[in-house]
């Protein structure tokens, strides 16, 4: 199953903020990754001190297809009302590179890497750009639109109920068990004897169940 | 794999030179509040370099909320800061009804409840900062009455909505429900024993010199530094800057309520210590006003566009039952664009940047995470300091994990 916002194949280009309606939230600023620092060392020199959010947008069908979207924050010092700003620098979808403002902010250093690991979007002269959130070793970036919802691995195979990890191991399905079926499968992993001939036949029954008692006891309880 | 690169601070180096050692604190230690694992390189008991590596309570909130209608994402959304539900799932609605264009129609009864109720899980969320950094500073006692006044907090949540931590009560358009019955008393109870309580939890800490000796000059943020490393919060403020989201952008009536922006200038641990303490305090302050002022009336905005029907009529109406089968299984549509709204949550700006493609499910909702720009600083603060600071340091920061992973 695809991601449910996937968009169907060959939908015209997304993007709703070009047709927002007006809020007052932020003054929004377009730019790209060419003219992204001249265009924030400006901001800062302007008094926008605070970086307070680097994010990233994925908008799959649009070119460019990725948005990464800084926020700043002008604070409310000498007088003056505080004030936000967003600069959205559009980035496309081959080779997402941005360069980096984390020696103008310190704060981007971990939201940049953020994006990083979970778009892709490569930030150039970052000094430890490598994953934050998941493992090292992961494969593929998560919040991308084409990204399944439960990972590219578990969407080849059926879903697993809550089942032994026994049984994940040896590759049993073990979808559409009830309760009862699991506490027996439960049961008859661990050993124990099932009590009444009447499970005892639901127990030959169920392969799964018969699975489970062959199993090693593999440390998983 | 993407390796390290050369010159970055990982488990893999084992040697140094100049008698120095690479040393993992944690991810499972009871001082770091949570899954938090800290790479230190220390020279006899002094840190010369410190990596906190997060990630490991990672659990793909902003995908979720991606894939779930617009009223079941701010169930997901509280559990990011599981110590303040309610600012999590506030700052989400208010980004939703700017992006419908609602904002004016949401009553007066349900926008006092709101804030009541997120000055509370503020203060509770402070109780757990109090009573679990007294524990890491050996103050086992202060644990027990910060605690107490949390769970009298927490009951109140599930008077209300049903649940202790995540009672999901807050809704788009107003609240799910009115208060029940009972609930003015024990919130009367609770202001009660609230400044008793503080009196004694004060005694216990704030003059204490074991404690102060602890905190005291210790992971000192400057203003320049707290601004460059995007710190909010009491984190800020007791570095000097009296930055607040509720006085800066007031959102859901705080224009009316009369509080301090508590700051300091010292900008050590004993500082943010003081301005969480007189913080709770403010927050108290405004729940009184609340309680004062408490209008009656309804408590969900009139259009049906984005609110489910009363639930009495569904018995006796065709129509109603129609718009609640399509309520809930199709929940509504909103309008495309994109919005960023902040809140002042317990440890700062926290902040959702919402994206709308006119579906019924948010395109894209990213957090801004007030925990993991503080946390962030902490390479910087730490640097200079004994390893056993590290703790107070960590404590004071205050960081819940569950917002810095999602």
């Amino acid at each position: 199953m695809p991601s449910s916002q996937t968009p169907p194949a060959g939908s015209t280009a997304l993007d709703p903020t070009a047709i927002r309606p007006a809020i007052d939230d932020a003054r929004i600023i377009r730019t790209s990754p060419a003219a992204l620092r001249d265009e924030l060392i400006a901001l800062r020199g302007a008094g926008y001190a605070m970086l307070s959010d680097v994010g990233g947008v994925d908008y799959l069908a649009r070119e460019p297809r990725f948005d990464v979207v800084y926020h700043l924050l002008k604070l409310e010092l000498n007088g003056a009302r505080a004030h936000r700003v967003r600069v959205l620098c559009g980035v496309p979808g081959v080779e997402p590179v941005v360069p980096t403002v984390s020696d103008l902010w310190p704060s981007a250093d971990w939201a940049e890497r953020e994006v990083y690991d979970l778009f892709g979007i490569s930030f150039s002269g970052h000094p430890d750009l490598r994953r934050i959130q998941m493992p090292a070793e992961w494969e593929g970036h998560p919040l991308r639109k084409d990204y399944p919802l439960r990972g590219p691995a578990r969407e080849r195979t059926p879903r697993p109920s809550f089942a032994l990890k026994s049984n994940v191991a040896a590759g049993t399905p073990a979808a559409g068990k009830t309760a009862a079926a699991l506490q027996r499968q439960i049961a008859a992993a661990r050993g124990q004897a099932t009590v009444g001939s009447a499970a005892a036949d639901e127990l030959a029954a169920e392969p799964n169940a018969a699975r489970g008692a062959q199993l090693p006891k593999d440390g998983s309880k | 794999m993407v390796p390290a690169p050369a010159g970055a601070l990982t488990m893999d180096v084992v040697e140094h030179e100049n008698n120095r050692m690479v040393l993992s604190m944690g991810p499972q230690h009871p001082s770091t509040h949570g899954v938090l694992q800290v790479i230190t390189e220390i020279e006899g008991e002094v840190v010369t370099r410190a990596e906190p590596e997060i990630g490991y309570l990672h659990t793909g909130i902003e995908k979720s909320a991606e894939n779930l209608f617009w009223t079941q994402a701010s169930t997901v959304i509280e559990r990011m800061d599981y110590l303040s539900p309610l600012s999590n799932a506030l700052c989400y609605i208010l980004g939703v009804e700017k992006l419908l264009g609602v904002t004016e129609l949401i009553p007066e009864r349900a926008q006092q409840v709101r804030v009541l109720l997120c000055e509370l899980s503020r203060i509770a969320s402070h109780c757990v900062w109090l009573g679990t950094g007294g524990i890491d500073l050996g103050a086992i006692s202060s644990f027990f009455y910060a605690f107490d006044m949390r769970e009298r907090i927490l009951d109140l949540n599930e008077l209300a909505g049903g649940a202790r931590m995540h009672p999901n009560y807050l809704r788009i358009g107003g609240l799910r429900d009115d208060l029940p019955a009972g609930f003015l008393e024990r919130l009367d109870a609770l202001i009660a024993m609230y400044r008793p309580r503080m009196t004694e939890l004060r005694a216990l800490l704030q003059k204490n010199p074991i404690l102060q000796d602890r905190m005291i000059d210790i992971g000192i943020i400057s203003a320049d530094d707290a601004i460059a490393w995007g710190v909010t919060g009491p984190s800020l403020r007791a570095a000097g800057v009296a930055y607040d989201v509720r006085r800066a952008f007031p959102y859901s009536g705080y224009e009316n309520y009369d509080f301090n922006v508590v700051t300091r200038t010292e900008g050590d641990a004993y500082a943010r210590f003081l301005v969480r303490l007189d913080e709770m305090d403010e927050s108290m302050r405004i729940i009184e006003q609340v309680r004062k002022n408490l209008v009656g009336g309804p408590i969900m905005a009139d259009d049906t566009k984005f609110t489910p029907p009363p639930k009495e009529t569904i018995a006796v109406s065709m129509e109603a039952l129609i718009h609640h089968f399509k309520y809930v299984s199709e929940s509504f549509r909103v309008p495309p664009g994109d919005v960023y709204t902040a809140v002042e949550g317990p440890r700062g700006e926290l902040g959702y940047y919402i994206v709308s493609n006119g579906d019924n499910r948010p395109w894209r909702v990213r957090t801004r995470p007030a925990s993991l720009y503080n946390l962030q600083i902490l390479k910087k603060i730490a640097v200079g300091e004994l390893i056993a600071d590290m703790v107070v340091m960590i404590g004071s920061l205050d960081p819940v994990f569950g917002e810095v992973d999602r």
